[in-house]
């Protein structure tokens, strides 16, 4: 089929200080000659709506406002002109303080109806982190200049960090350094607020000065206080970025590390923050009622900043949202064997085999993690089979079907990391037809992570899937949290 | 072609000059293995083996990572490096070889048993021998009474599907793919309920052979899984062509095709299982090519 699809996506991102929404047109077109078999990509992505950045609604400094969050989404979905039916698919991605359990079921309860069939919650740092390093730019520069590039989305309360390699995602971490640590009043241009993590900072400062930061007796000294925080801060985030040692304070920031032990070659800056790196000279630093221009100050003092080389990416602002929309879905092979009335599915864990002493696999043991009920049904891998042999897929379908029975969860999802799909469906579909079956390939998924399955695509059998890639850390999306055990 | 003669005349000077002994600049140039090997024969190495998208030919390249990326991106013969103006001598002795494996692919046969083992009944064109079948296009698509009547005799009359495999332009490309293609598109096919003819082996065929044995066999469809002509890259590259109510004028754009069926395209299970769903698509629509 020459014809040209397309998808609406929408990313939500609801952070600890901003929620923004994102309408996004994906266009997927067939990128193999008439005579071959089809594979679907995805083409082109365009921003077809960028929702304002709004304060995330709270109702204390602990609880989100949920009908006040639900009515911004509303509006922000009655600006675009468009309605919940007409998305196709997407992310939110609920980071920082609103990502805290009660917070985060509050989220998806008020947004049921926004989220729509397709709209997958989810969460956790370190999918937060790749994601804005997609929606940066800073993926595509790695891959442009086949090098390592760190992507730093600085935030509100955290700094998400990854880490590219030609493209590759290698490693994320997240740390709490962020432009509203510190509130100020924006009219006194004093210190409202301390967030805990920056006291804690201050505290450690505090014990090597031998007096207390705040409160301060001046501004200038409460100024010269705050900037000596967040040069800890910044200082923190280069010693992750460097593989330095970590001192106490650092590892009270740290949140989740996986970086490798390579350190980057560039560096990326996105997120609020991020803007004042590129623009520096801000007078007016309190405007925000924040440190941001502050923090951004401090990063060019950085290490990060002063020696490695430093690209702006495609977006700055909005890289988190516009990664949520636009990046996070993926087009699956497009022979592959599905069940059409089974879609959408969500959340499925990756479950690889064991392998047997007799050269065979066994799912059993694996799936056995995930079969407390929270989970609808798991996604089998079957691993690289040494050859495509008719033969050697019908013996791995074999051995599926055979443990199908002890697997808990429907319909079956398999899949598969060579073209196999079809065939491999076909096998299972002839072998075990009692069972209703979804059997894909050319979806790359990693141990730890979790898979969504679109409704598949009209006119073709590729479906979009959305791979939450890497091990969710204190993760609140549906049945997230149990995914890092 | 063009670039073909252009590389074999170079190499029939190379070869000439070196017989002369007339070594111009590219005798230097030689990878030093050549050089041993020259004088102990047994040192030979089997240049066809030698992995090319792993062969770094380019001496101490600036960037051996990316250059092994370039080269692992594509099966074209690039980063080949050069003696002068020409290419050295394993990238043309290479190409010969690989050239001569394409040849031998047009000009070899599928084995003689090879009909039997999946239980396909056998026939020939009216073509008698390789050369004609080369020459005469026209005969590739005919048979003569004789080879109508074994279809007669030994075929069912009517099936939903007739498959039909032909030699073509590459006998390496059936024993390659049919293998595994047949059972996993005779599985699926059998998985969606439609019922298969006799499968028919037919010997110096051409793609509108579907034609005349449609007219014979009267199926709703049939399918041709035919060798297609072998490049440089592969020679096992395999043809899937597809026709609903085959008959004799049928025209080309009725046909649906499915191209590159070999290893490095799609493998053959896998082809297997795709086309039997898209002849269920052509079955459904009674239709196929672009009337589809």
């Amino acid at each position: 089929m020459g014809k040209e699809l397309t998808l609406t996506s929408v990313g939500i991102d609801i952070g600890t200080t901003t929620t923004q929404l994102v309408l996004s047109r994906l266009t997927l077109v067939n990128v193999m000659p008439g005579s071959q078999v089809p594979r679907i990509e995805i083409s082109h992505k365009s921003v077809i709506y960028m929702g304002t950045v709004h304060f995330t609604p709270f109702l204390d400094r602990r609880h989100v406002d949920g009908p006040t969050l639900r009515k911004l989404i509303a509006r922000e979905y009655e600006l675009a002109g468009i309605g919940p039916a007409d998305i196709d698919t997407g992310a939110i991605i609920i980071t920082g303080e609103a990502a805290k359990k009660e917070n985060a079921a509050e989220i998806i309860h008020s947004l049921a109806d926004y989220a729509g069939d397709f709209v997958v919650a989810t969460a956790g740092p370190d999918l937060e982190s790749l994601i804005a390093g997609k929606g940066s730019g800073a993926e595509e520069l790695s891959k442009r200049f086949r090098s390592r590039i760190a992507n730093i989305d600085i935030g509100g309360g955290t700094s998400n960090i990854a880490l590219f390699d030609k493209g590759v995602c290698i490693g994320t971490a997240c740390v709490n350094v962020g432009g509203r640590l510190f509130e100020v009043d924006a009219l006194t241009q004093r210190l409202s607020y301390v967030t805990a993590p920056a006291q804690n900072v201050a505290d450690c400062l505090a014990k090597k000065w031998g007096q207390d930061l705040f409160p301060a007796a001046t501004p200038e000294a409460e100024l010269a206080g705050i900037n000596a925080c967040l040069d800890r801060m910044v200082e923190s985030v280069d010693r992750m970025l460097f593989r330095d040692l970590l001192a106490a304070v650092d590892q009270s920031l740290v949140m989740s590390d996986r970086l490798p032990a390579e350190p980057p070659q560039a560096v990326v800056f996105s997120g609020g923050v991020a803007r004042y790196i590129y623009q520096p000279g801000l007078q007016s630093w309190w405007i925000h009622g924040d440190v941001g221009p502050l923090l951004a100050e401090a990063f060019r003092r950085g290490r990060a900043f002063q020696n490695l080389k430093v690209y702006q990416g495609a977006e700055t602002l909005h890289a988190t949202v516009l990664g949520a929309g636009a990046h996070t879905v993926n087009v699956s092979g497009s022979t592959v064997t599905v069940d059409k009335n089974v879609l959408p599915l969500r959340n499925l864990p990756a479950v690889y085999p064991n392998p047997k002493t007799d050269g065979e696999w066994s799912w059993v043991e694996p799936a056995g993690h995930f079969q407390d009920g929270l989970y609808r049904t798991v996604a089998l891998i079957v691993p690289v089979l040494g050859d495509t042999d008719f033969s050697t897929i019908t013996d791995v379908a074999r051995q599926l079907a055979a443990e199908f029975g002890q697997i808990a969860g429907s319909p079956k999802v398999v899949i598969a990391q060579q073209d196999i799909a079809k065939v491999l469906g076909q096998s299972l579909q002839r072998i075990a037809p009692e069972y209703e079956l979804v059997c894909l390939d050319g979806v790359e998924l990693k141990l730890g992570d979790f898979i969504d399955i679109a409704k598949p695509l009209p006119y073709e059998e590729a479906v979009p899937v959305i791979v939450k890639t890497l091990v969710f850390s204190g993760g609140v999306g549906p049945g997230s949290a149990k995914g890092s055990e | 072609m063009g670039l073909e003669m252009d590389i074999r005349s170079i190499v029939e000077q190379v070869l000439l000059e070196m017989k002369h002994g007339t070594q111009g600049n590219s005798g230097a140039n030689l990878p030093a293995q050549t050089v041993v090997s020259a004088s102990e024969e047994d040192a030979l190495t089997d240049l066809a083996k030698v992995d090319l998208q792993r062969y770094l030919q380019v001496p101490h390249p600036v960037n051996a990572e990316l250059y092994q990326e370039m080269k692992l991106a594509t099966p074209a013969r690039i980063g080949v490096w050069r003696s002068g103006s020409r290419p050295l001598t394993d990238t043309w002795l290479r190409f010969r070889a690989d050239h001569a494996v394409a040849q031998d692919s047009v000009l070899g046969d599928v084995p003689e048993d090879f009909p039997a083992k999946y239980n396909m009944v056998c026939v020939k064109t009216m073509c008698s021998s390789k050369d004609e079948y080369l020459t005469r296009p026209d005969l590739g698509r005919k048979l003569d009474d004789e080879n109508l009547a074994i279809l007669r005799q030994h075929c069912k009359k009517g099936p939903k599907l007739q498959i039909i495999v032909a030699d073509g332009l590459s006998s390496k490309a059936v024993e390659a793919n049919i293998p595994n293609l047949l059972p996993a598109m005779i599985q699926g096919l059998e998985g969606m309920g439609i019922q298969l003819g006799t499968t028919i082996f037919v010997k110096y065929a051409r793609v509108a052979i579907m034609d005349v044995i449609g007219e014979e066999l009267k199926p709703e469809a049939a399918i041709v899984l035919i060798g297609e002509r072998p490049g440089l890259g592969t020679a096992e590259s395999m043809s899937a062509y597809m026709g609903y109510n085959p008959r004799v004028g049928m025209v080309e754009s009725e046909r649906t095709v499915v191209s590159n069926i070999h290893k490095g395209g799609t493998p053959a299970a896998e082809a297997g299982a795709h086309l039997a769903s898209l002849l269920k698509r052509i079955l459904d629509a009674r239709a196929s090519g672009v009337n589809m």
